[in-house]
């Protein structure tokens, strides 16, 4: 009866090739780049230039060693830091609760409450930095880490708020009820219920919110001046810097990044989907 | 709990910006100049590092420079001490510049300073440095120099000859131009081609001289790398091999002499009919009616202007002194390079110097879209030339009526908006 038993082995073999083939395709997707990008930022700046390219670095730290002693630096990595945590904070402070308000409750205005969430995504932020930077230096949030997470927060809600509403969508209200029924209130049940069963999924949105604000380049850059963020320190300077700079703060750039997806990432396996082990 | 303290973190950080802003010594010089992390780095090492207050050196994109000083001065307060800029990035904040007419820049060529003025009777900025374009070539590059040929009188008929014949001899086309997103070309046309061939930038924008010199680049295109269209900066071209022959800005090319101080040249740009049209390009500093501490900007300007300083500053950016210096032996290869060639070009009996457009205001970025877009549409899409230069006359007339801008050097000067003809 069952179809596999009766898939000749052949193709059996090819499908499985094709799963393979499949995988290491997407594995040098990813991975090649960021090798390509290790190996010139550990060069030479004569090899980033030469041609034969080497694929073997020769462990050069020169290039890199330029980076870390660039005045700031270190600095601004904290300061990256800093306001990519504290806008994690905020977008999950504010968008779980909406989000679950938006799966648990019918409220007059749901719908333009959900357009206006999206809504906030539809202007360019050059065109919003100059008024934005304007309110800052009038109320004294200029070229503060708080005022940065502000808007870092603006551009990460409108996810965590539409991440969380499904995920909590997804959690049957029934579980709630037969808490309810066992004597939790409101508030018990959804921290004793609700909470476990969606903290992975929030944990990945709030790990959104983080990436979000540590890309961001064009407000880090009109809104801070002594308290820079890494990317605004970097990215502008590193597209007027000759090839090997590149690579080398481009390492600076990612490295960071990769070590937190790293540590993060059974918490973004949950989000698509897969178990949480 | 850590989050409560992440956030205690956040408030204390802000707390402490406040004491830094109201307490702080520093001037803040807020530049477009010297953005590549090496050069900013050198100024802040090696040029207003001696300044006692101290200096915060920062070069921000011109996008985020020009928003962060338009909210300055509409919020009436500020952190910027000196903004530093190009001409026309000084141009386009003018409106809240304070007048430097009690800075001492006797030593600055009154020609010169007169740019500061930015069509106002105030000295709205002051001259910080200057640079201009050049041609650099490969020296494996000379073996197909035509015949007669001399590097310093150089024609465009010539390099087009010479890039075929390089094109030719080594299979694939060596000459390289920076036509890519952030490459100069537009101050090609404006500074160098139109002007060869037509004695003009502006008025004579859609005459047959002007049809010609289209013409000419259009030959020259042929033996152009195709990959030219994202070429920015041609040092990094250079360096690589791809390309063996070009034209940029000197801050531009400088990291192939550096580098590779023995492989290149520097000479000067080719003429035409009309003579060696070449443009100056003038940096410089203002100080914004919001400056916290408007006389130590000042006092910083004038430290800018020392001779020490700017031949620090030619070192850190290889832009040009703006007074007169006496060179010292040891500077970076790209100097040495460069300012023999720039002597010859300067110096040259079919000189033709090409100012910077004035009088533009913000219509500046537009103005220059006129000769990238009829660029894009003879030489790349391969439009015809008449018909093309009739269509983008009319907006840049429209754009000089506009802003109501007299003629520059080397048009003929105008009464009322510059006329295109």
């Amino acid at each position: 009866m069952s179809d596999t038993a009766t898939v000749a082995p052949s193709v059996r073999k090819a499908g499985r090739w094709v799963f393979v083939s499949g995988i290491v395709l997407l594995c040098v997707w990813t991975l090649l780049p960021i090798y390509l990008l290790m190996v010139n930022a550990l060069s030479t700046p004569e090899e980033v230039n030469g041609f034969p390219k080497s694929f073997i670095p020769s462990f050069d730290l020169s290039s890199l060693r330029f980076f870390l002693e660039f005045e700031g630096v270190l600095n601004a990595l904290w300061n990256s830091i800093r306001v990519a945590v504290v806008t994690m904070i905020l977008s999950i402070g504010f968008g779980a609760p909406a989000g679950y308000a938006l799966s648990r409750f019918d409220f007059p205005g749901k719908e333009v409450f959900r357009f206006l969430v999206v809504m906030t995504r539809a202007f360019p932020l050059p065109l919003l930095a100059l008024p934005l930077a304007v309110m800052f230096l009038r109320v004294g949030l200029d070229d503060s880490v708080l005022g940065l997470a502000l808007v870092h927060t603006t551009l990460a809600l409108p996810f965590a708020v539409l991440i969380t509403y499904s995920l909590f969508s997804g959690i049957p209200f029934e579980l709630e009820e037969a808490a309810f029924t066992l004597g939790c209130t409101r508030f018990q049940a959804f921290r004793k219920v609700v909470l476990p069963l969606a903290a992975p999924g929030i944990a990945a949105s709030a790990v959104f919110a983080f990436v979000i604000s540590w890309n961001e380049v064009f407000a880090a850059a009109v809104l801070t001046i002594k308290n820079r963020t890494l990317t605004a320190f970097l990215m502008q300077s590193l597209d007027w810097s000759p090839l090997h700079l590149k690579f080398a703060g481009a390492a600076a750039l990612v490295l960071p990044a990769l070590i937190f997806i790293f540590a993060v990432r059974k918490y973004l396996f949950a989000m698509w989907g897969i178990a949480n082990r | 709990m850590t989050s409560f303290k992440t956030f205690l973190g956040a408030v204390s950080g802000l707390a402490l910006t406040f004491g830094a802003v109201s307490a702080q010594a520093e001037v803040l010089f807020w530049s477009t100049q010297a953005q590549p992390v090496e050069e900013t780095q050198k100024m802040r090492d090696e040029v207003v590092a001696g300044f006692e207050p101290g200096v915060d050196y920062q070069a921000p994109e011109t996008g985020p420079w020009l928003t962060r000083a338009q909210a300055e001065l509409s919020a009436g307060s500020g952190a910027v001490g000196i903004l530093g800029g190009l001409h026309g990035d000084l141009t386009a904040v003018r409106g809240g510049l304070s007048d430097l007419g009690d800075i001492d820049i006797s030593a600055i060529p009154a020609d010169l300073a007169a740019f500061g003025k930015l069509e106002t009777d105030q000295q709205k900025y002051i001259p910080w440095m200057q640079a201009t374009f050049l041609m650099v070539a490969n020296k494996k590059a000379l073996d197909y120099l035509p015949e007669g040929a001399d590097l310093n009188a150089l024609s465009y008929d010539q390099l087009i000859e010479w890039s075929r014949a390089m094109a030719e001899g080594e299979g694939s086309p060596k000459f390289g131009f920076p036509a890519g997103p952030k490459g100069l070309k537009h101050r090609f046309f404006q500074g160098f081609l139109l002007p060869s061939y037509s004695g003009s930038t502006v008025t004579e924008f859609r005459s047959a001289e002007a049809e010609e010199a289209w013409g000419k680049f259009r030959d020259l295109w042929q033996y152009t790398n195709p990959a030219s269209t994202n070429y920015n900066f041609m040092q990094e071209q250079l360096v690589n091999d791809e390309v063996w022959l070009t034209f940029d800005h000197i801050a531009r090319i400088s990291e192939a002499f550096n580098s590779r101080p023995d492989d290149f040249v520097a000479f000067p740009v080719p003429s035409g009919p009309k003579g060696r049209g070449f443009m100056t390009v003038v940096a410089g500093m203002g100080v914004p009616e919001t400056a916290p501490d408007k006389d130590e900007a000042k006092a910083l300007i004038e430290y800018m202007l020392k001779p020490e300083t700017q031949i620090a500053t030619l070192r850190a950016t290889n832009f040009y002194p703006v007074v007169a210096v006496d060179l010292p032996e040891d500077v970076p290869a790209s100097v040495k390079a460069s300012g023999p060639a720039i002597e010859a070009m300067t110096s040259a009996e079919d000189a033709l110097p090409v100012l910077l457009p004035m009088g533009m205001g913000d219509l500046n970025g537009q103005f220059n879209q006129v000769y990238v877009d009829t660029f894009e549409q003879i030489v790349l899409a391969g439009r015809d030339i008449r018909p093309t230069l009739e269509q983008q006359a009319e907006a840049l007339r429209a754009l000089m009526n506009q802003a109501e801008a007299p003629c520059w050097l080397p048009d003929a000067p105008s009464q009322g908006a510059c006329p295109v003809n």
